[in-house]
């Protein structure tokens, strides 16, 4: 399964004057496991109907395995889809469905009936091959259409929100199951999704997409830990966001010192260098909280404003002294997680996990939306 | 027992407030007047239908006193049964011609308009769905004259008979399968087909092997309502019939039984009773099977049940 290279090269497509994938280009490696992922209505569906053959781009290239595919029709392509409601043709049972495009490539009766039971056997649902769609449940089903494309052999294997309909729990095992699935076949897969865990479950790389164009891609623990802008730390997990501005611009060796209201913080990550005006993020579970005596650096005081059990930890809503709150994540003995409302702490927002990053209020329609009043820390929700 | 007995009176006491509510609406949804006037309604409507069946089987020619039962007007009288009356048998082999020739055509070009139709979405795919839909609000007397009209004085080639009875009930009965198949197909919606294309086929291929199967039950239920129409027409083979051998079975029942003629009142009962027995077969069939076909589907709603036939 040597091949699965896909390039887009400033694919566009505009419905109308409406612009829903605005130039994205990207270089998708042969095996990898990659991610669009975007609120709904980002482009990142139409971008994989795109790839699909199913849209006709505006302008723009998709380039697989060195051949030119832009406009061949969807049968033309060695790229198979999952779809987010399986579309399972309903008056065939599963070993028909599983079967239905191997005519295509002209197989014999025995090769067929032998790769169907490879591909069911691959997704578990051996014993299932002489049911109909509508007697299995909906996380078989979405294995029938998984192996429905698989034993295909395409070089790349298209998904769009295949996890979307089913219920939490099952969504767990079956992301664990796609991962290891994936690099057992090593297929190019190119998923998307909205569910930022799923594509930091699953993913080799995330492209994190906003209003028709790829705004950051990387590695889930890069985008995850050193978002480009405040779009994508929102986006990605919880973020504490914070307008502050820049009173010594840093270097590669030098933290970058910031004024957040009237106190000095440094911050070693994100765009050290920048100057002016400027964005603060960290993550919840990096801010630590301490009682208000002890001597803390780097810290804001604030006062406890709620406390949230939530399973796994406990957050902590912190009222700062700059007139904003912010969550911290601790675990759930500590001692922080037993303070109740109004106890004075400080919050510590350690250097390296304390980000700066350019402050473009236009890229952030979230931001705008909350009109959030400058030199406020906004917890993101 | 005495804890046994208490149990249920306890409840009963409990609930009786319930009951005489529920009781009280129930008599107000139900009154016995609308009952009696439904019965009255049923036996008005069906009594001479019922009696017509009847007399069929009377072995005496009379319609008023019963003789004893005899298949004699079906097929023993050597003259004036159904089987050996030319005039009565010719009409039963007329209407099953008409049916199974309109059916054959109007269907699948019904089935194409829907599918043309649903892909185009333009004004004039919506002006074209207008039309279609005329065909039901327009009474088929005007359409009959109409095509009378057409045939007689333009289109003087096409001469009255079995050939422009045909073409008349194809134009009439297209729009059945047109309506019902476009409802279908907006139920299914493109995501089938786009996944056929994906796993292979063609745009013809994925017609044929993905949709033209999820709009089979709506093709079918379009067969059996166009079918069932074609034997009960009268105004369309009336107008457009030259002679007796081209008179379905309404058009004798009609002439024969208004005008009086040659044939037996009895076996005209019977001509009417294979008529009624006919429609009733094809409908009844037809929402079997259809049932059938859908069965998977309504039991976990895809949202793909049309319910034509299924009245659900």
């Amino acid at each position: 399964m040597a091949g699965g290279t896909v390039t887009l090269n400033d694919l566009t497509k505009r419905f109308g004057s409406q612009c829903a994938v605005d130039g994205i280009c990207a270089e998708i490696t042969g095996g990898e496991f990659f991610s669009l992922l975007g609120p709904s209505g980002c482009g990142k569906t139409t971008t994989l109907r795109m790839l699909a053959g199913f849209e006709e781009p505006t302008s723009g290239a998709i380039v697989l395995d060195g051949a030119d595919v832009t406009h061949l029709p969807p049968n033309k392509r060695r790229v198979n889809t999952v779809f987010q409601h399986y579309a399972l043709f309903p008056f065939l049972d599963v070993r028909a469905n599983v079967a239905f495009g191997l005519r295509y490539q002209h197989c014999s009766k025995k090769e067929v009936s032998q790769r169907v039971g490879e591909a069911l056997d691959l997704v578990e649902l051996g014993p299932y091959h002489g049911r109909r769609p509508a007697q299995l449940s909906g996380g078989q089903q979405q294995r029938v259409a998984l192996a429905r494309a698989l034993v295909l052999r395409p070089s790349v294997l298209l998904l769009d929100e295949p996890l979307g309909a089913l219920d939490a729990r099952m969504r767990r095992t079956l992301q664990v199951e796609l991962k290891a699935l994936q690099e057992r076949v090593g297929i190019t897969f190119i998923y998307v999704t909205h569910d930022q865990s799923e594509a930091l479950t699953m993913s080799d790389r995330i492209a994190v997409m906003n209003r028709g164009r790829i705004v950051q891609v990387g590695r889930p623990r890069a985008v995850y830990d050193e978002p480009a802008d405040a779009y994508v730390a929102d986006f990605l997990g919880v973020s504490n966001l914070m307008d502050a501005v820049v009173r010594t611009p840093g270097s590669a060796a030098r933290p970058c010192a910031v004024m957040a209201g009237d106190f000095e913080l440094e911050a070693r990550g994100g765009v050290v260098d920048a100057t002016g005006l400027v964005r603060l993020a960290i993550r919840p579970e990096r801010v630590t909280l301490h009682g208000y005596r002890e001597s803390v650096a780097n810290a804001i005081p604030g006062l406890v404003e709620r406390t949230v059990f939530l399973g796994s930890a406990t957050q902590v809503m912190v009222h700062l002294a700059a007139g904003v709150t912010i969550q911290a994540l601790v675990a759930n003995g500590s001692e922080a997680a037993s303070w109740p409302a109004g106890t004075p702490v400080q919050a510590c927002l350690p250097p390296a996990a304390l980000r700066v990053l350019p402050c473009d209020p236009a890229a952030n329609p979230v931001e705008q939306a909350a009109a959030v009043p400058a030199g406020a820390v906004r917890p993101a929700p | 027992m005495t804890g046994g007995s208490l149990a249920p009176s306890a409840a009963t006491r409990v609930a009786l407030p319930g009951i005489s509510r529920l009781g009280r609406i129930r008599r107000l949804r139900r009154p016995s007047i609308l009952r009696g006037f439904v019965w009255l309604y049923l036996v008005w409507s069906l009594a001479p239908v019922a009696l017509a069946i009847l007399f069929s089987f009377n072995s005496g020619s009379s319609v008023t006193e019963w003789q004893g039962f005899s298949l004699r007007w079906y097929v023993g009288d050597p003259y004036y049964s159904v089987l050996h009356d030319p005039a009565l048998h010719q009409a039963v082999i007329q209407t099953v011609r008409l049916a199974v020739l309109t059916t054959v055509v109007a269907v699948p070009i019904g089935v194409l308009f829907a599918i043309g139709v649903h892909r185009w979405r333009s004004r004039q795919a919506s002006a074209w769905t207008f039309v279609m839909l005329l065909a039901f609000v327009m009474p088929e007397l005007i359409f009959g004259v109409g095509i009378f009209l057409l045939l007689t004085n333009l289109l003087t080639f096409i001469r009255l008979g079995t050939t422009a009875q045909f073409l008349a009930l194809v134009a009439w009965n297209i729009s059945w399968p047109a309506i019902i198949v476009r409802a279908r197909l907006q139920s299914i919606g493109a995501h089938y087909e786009e996944a056929a294309r994906d796993l292979g086929a063609s745009a013809t291929g994925a017609i044929r092997r993905v949709l033209l199967p999820l709009l089979f039950p709506a093709i079918f239920a379009s067969v059996v309502l166009v079918f069932a129409g074609v034997i009960d027409d009268f105004v369309i083979v009336d107008l457009l019939s030259s002679n007796a051998q081209s008179e379905p079975m309404s058009v004798i029942i009609y002439t024969l039984g208004a005008h009086g003629g040659s044939a037996a009142a009895p076996a005209l009962n019977a001509l009417a009773t294979v008529m009624l027995v006919m429609s009733i077969v094809t409908v009844a069939a037809g929402w079997a099977v259809y049932r059938r076909l859908t069965r998977g589907e309504r039991r976990r709603d895809e949202g793909l049940s049309l319910g034509p036939l299924t009245g659900a």
